[in-house]
Formats: structure tokens, C-alpha cells, sequence
């Protein structure tokens, strides 16, 4: 009987450790994606005084990974990579930084978009969290995840400036 | 003593602070001409027999409740940006509030406040870079949209140094001041992108100004006149090849009478480290005139932080 429980324990405990595991690798891969900007942002038309009103689309094995990611892929976009414009009266928009300025503060880029880093300041769902049936795209083996977010970007760019990664409008006046 | 002490260290920190930055310029947002016709926002008047129609801007601006909107936005978006604009309705306020105090001043003696007619020309609403605005409702049907465009201009060179522009999504419901206010905002930001590049430009090869030397007809020399074995024009040049950042400099028109220097480049601070202007800059060029071989004064007059003119001969 001992011998059984043991036995369902280490079984239980196992299959646990191979999920977690399979979990953690899903997530750090799609933080390589991030940073070898393996995501998309599309404009879904002009936010609020402030703010970019954007929908991400991310790619994982793992839709749940997606989702976690779409928020700091969001942040990511609009620091570095921007977003062309299109329909609903939007613009395209230019990145805050380059890649040399991601490169040049890597440890501030490695903190601010860690697990719970400050990337979560500046972002919100604007849906209630559910996705649309057109939103979840199954491409090859994984998932292609459309989220839409607000970002607080005049916030976002003022902190960044605080923090001396990108210039100020008014620097050197 | 130690009060003494205390007050001559935040003078020092006060001049280093100022020393370290350089002019800031100033920014205005104006309407189009072309906005003040299609929205008979115009005057006349009689140019020697040529009737010509320029803005009115007083009327627009007391006529257009969507101008106010347009500009108060941009003028809060860029102040957030660290840029606080200059309203042309105040300037306008301003300049006849002055004019009618200049009027009536007169000193104890009776004497009235001196102005000649180029101090009188020189009295407009004036910013070194005009954020110039036009916008056209465009309806199709039931749907209207906004084609909006935002220019930036510096007020000397005449260049456009930052632009954006575009039609934003048609639209059933919304009202003019909703369309107009969500036109501002998604152009503005690629707008500071563009005037942030003019800036980083300006930093790295210098403010461009406008440099225009003319002679007094009492000046018996003109600029075509040899001193050292050189035209006075060529000493000029020369002086502009060694303060000019990396020489920078075009003359688009030279006689015997007048030089006209385009694409001055010139550095933002001096060997000092205080900031440079057009009017600190020409200050420089008057003592070079006024110093062996040529020992004649000079007037400088400028028009804001970019244009100088310097008449040699007399003050």
C-alpha cells in the first residue's frame, strides 16, 4: 500500500515538474521572440489623449503564454519597433529608441521587461480578457494571439526620458 | 560673510546653468493661408493697384470656435512635450496693448517713445518655428472625415523642418471638434519625431540662420574694394570659413552693395560655452569690421534667433 502511494506521488510529482517545465520553456521562448521581435502590432484606431490603443499578435505553442506576453510584446513594439497605420484613421508611428539604445541599456531593458517589471505600468487590456474566434489563429503549431491594449505611451516615453534612455524634445535647451 | 559666500556660489551655479543650454525656440501655431481663404478669414487692401487678400487672423480667431480647439490642443500637447507655444491671440493682444501704451507715453520733458519705421515693421506676432495648421471636411454621403496638415517651419530659413498629414477614418456620427481633436492626436507624435531630427541636425551641425550685409550709401567704400590685396567681400567669407561649423555657409548673392549668406551653420555655443544666436554671432562679424584693416562701425539688426542684418558704414 506504502509502496503504491509512493509510487503515485513521484508519478504526480513528475508529471508536475514536466508541466511547469514545458510551461517555463514556452515562456522563455516567446521572450526570445520578443526580443527578436517576433510579433506584430497593428493600429485599431486612435486612443485616448495619451495613450495608443494597438492589438498585438503573438505566437506560442501555448495561447496562455501568448496572452501573458501580448502586454510586454505591446510595450516592446512601441519602444522599438512602432506600428504602420491603416484603417481606422490611424498613423503609422515611429519607435521611442533603436535597437543600439536596447543594446546600449541592456540591464535597464532586462529589468524593466522581467516577470512584473515596470513594462506593466504603462499597459492595460482594453477587453474584458476573453478572444475572439478571429483573434486566435492556429498557424503551422502554434497560435497566433491578437490582444488589444492601451498603452500609456506619453508616460511610458516621459519615464524613459527621466531615465536618460531616450532623449527629451527639450534636451540640450 | 558666509551669506556672502553663499550668494556669490548660486550666481556661479545660475551663470553655469545658463551657459550649458542653449536658445530654446519659440513655437507658434498659426492657420494656414490657406485654411484663412477657404474660410473667408481674409482682408484686402490696395498694394499700389494690386489688390491683395492676405489672413486675417484676428478674424479667424474670433470667428473659428474649431481653430481655438486645434490650436489649444497642439499648444497643450507640445507644452507636455516641453515646448509651451506662444498663442497668436495673446501676441496679438500683446503687440496692441504696446503699441497703444507707446502711444501714450511720454516722458517728464514731453518726449514721446522713439520708433523708427523698421522698429514699427519689426511689430508682428512673430515664433522661430511656426506650427502652421490646415484641415478640409471632407462628407461622402453621410460620412465625414478630416484631411489634416500640420507643418513646421522655421520662421528664417523659410524650410519645413517637421510635417505630418493624412485623412483620418470617415465617420457617421462623430462632430467636427471630435474628428479635429482625434487629427491632432495622431499626428502630433510623428510631427515631434521630425522636430526632434531637426533638433538632434541643429546640435550636431549648428542653427542655420540668414546673414545680410548692406553699406550705407555714406560709406565711401563698398564690399568690392580691396584692403591687404583682397575684396572687403573676400575677407568676409574668410571670417565666415573660420566661424561657420566646418565652414558651412552659402553666399547666395554678392555685389558691390550688399551679400546675402544662406545655409549660415552656425555652433549653438561659443568658445565659452554660452548659447549663440544670429545676434551674438553677427556681434562677432561687427568687431571684425570695426577692428584694423577696416575700422568702420557697423548696425546689426536681427529678427529672432535666426536672421541678422549687418549695414557697414554707420550705426
Amino acid at each position: 500500500m506504502k509502496n503504491r502511494i509512493l509510487t503515485v506521488t513521484l508519478g504526480l510529482a513528475f508529471l508536475l515538474t514536466g508541466v511547469v517545465s514545458t510551461f517555463g520553456q514556452a515562456r522563455k521562448k516567446a521572450m526570445r521572440d520578443m526580443e527578436d521581435y517576433r510579433y506584430e502590432l497593428e493600429c485599431v484606431g486612435v486612443g485616448a489623449q495619451g495613450t495608443y490603443l494597438i492589438k498585438v499578435w503573438t505566437y506560442s505553442k501555448k495561447p496562455k503564454v501568448a496572452i501573458a506576453q501580448a502586454k510586454k510584446n505591446a510595450i516592446h513594439g512601441v519602444i522599438f519597433k512602432g506600428f504602420p497605420g491603416g484603417g481606422q484613421g490611424c498613423t503609422s508611428q515611429q519607435p521611442f529608441a533603436t535597437p543600439a539604445d536596447e543594446d546600449k541599456n541592456i540591464d535597464f531593458f532586462e529589468k524593466f521587461f522581467a516577470d512584473g517589471g515596470d513594462y506593466m505600468r504603462y499597459v492595460a487590456e482594453s477587453s474584458d480578457g476573453s478572444i475572439g474566434a478571429e483573434d486566435r489563429l492556429k498557424v503551422g503549431k502554434e497560435y497566433k494571439i491578437g490582444i488589444v491594449v492601451s498603452v500609456q505611451k506619453d508616460l511610458l516615453r516621459k519615464d524613459l526620458e527621466k531615465a536618460g534612455i531616450i532623449r527629451a524634445l527639450d534636451s540640450g535647451f | 560673510m558666509m551669506k556672502k559666500i553663499i550668494i556669490s556660489l548660486a550666481a556661479i551655479m545660475m551663470c553655469v546653468a545658463s551657459f550649458g543650454q542653449a536658445k530654446k525656440p519659440t513655437l507658434m501655431v498659426v492657420p494656414s493661408d490657406n485654411w484663412c481663404k477657404q474660410n473667408g478669414f481674409t482682408m484686402k487692401f490696395d498694394n499700389q493697384g494690386t489688390i491683395e487678400e492676405l489672413p486675417d487672423y484676428k478674424k479667424a480667431l474670433q470667428g473659428s470656435s474649431d481653430l481655438m480647439l486645434v490650436t489649444a490642443k497642439i499648444s497643450e500637447l507640445m507644452a507636455n512635450r516641453g515646448f509651451p507655444c506662444k498663442l497668436l491671440e495673446q501676441e496679438m493682444k500683446k503687440l496692441a496693448s504696446e503699441s497703444a501704451e507707446d502711444a501714450m507715453l511720454t516722458s517728464k520733458q514731453g518726449g514721446g517713445v522713439s520708433e523708427s519705421p523698421i522698429d514699427k515693421l519689426a511689430k508682428t506676432a512673430k515664433a522661430d518655428i511656426i506650427i502652421q495648421v490646415t484641415w478640409a471636411v471632407n462628407t461622402q454621403g453621410p460620412k465625414k472625415s478630416v484631411t489634416f496638415i500640420l507643418q513646421g517651419i522655421d520662421a528664417y530659413t523659410g524650410k519645413q523642418v517637421a510635417s505630418a498629414s493624412g485623412t483620418g477614418a470617415p465617420s457617421f456620427s462623430a462632430e467636427l471638434p471630435k474628428l479635429l481633436e482625434e487629427a491632432v492626436l495622431n499626428y502630433i507624435d510623428n510631427y515631434n519625431v521630425q522636430l526632434q531630427n531637426h533638433f538632434d541636425d541643429m546640435f550636431k551641425n549648428g542653427r542655420e540662420i540668414i546673414i545680410r550685409i548692406k553699406k550705407f550709401d555714406t560709406w565711401a567704400d563698398d564690399f568690392e574694394t580691396e584692403v591687404d590685396g583682397k575684396e572687403i567681400s573676400a575677407h568676409i567669407e574668410e571670417w565666415m570659413q573660420k566661424n561657420t561649423v566646418s565652414g558651412r555657409f552659402n553666399t547666395s548673392d554678392a555685389t558691390a552693395n550688399m551679400m546675402l549668406f544662406e545655409q549660415v551653420r552656425i555652433p549653438m555655443y561659443d568658445a565659452n560655452g554660452k548659447a549663440l544666436d544670429a545676434r551674438s554671432f553677427c556681434k562677432g562679424l561687427q568687431t571684425f569690421f570695426k577692428n584694423p584693416p577696416f575700422n568702420v562701425t557697423s548696425k546689426l539688426m536681427t529678427k529672432g534667433l535666426g536672421q541678422a542684418t549687418i549695414v557697414v558704414g554707420d550705426k
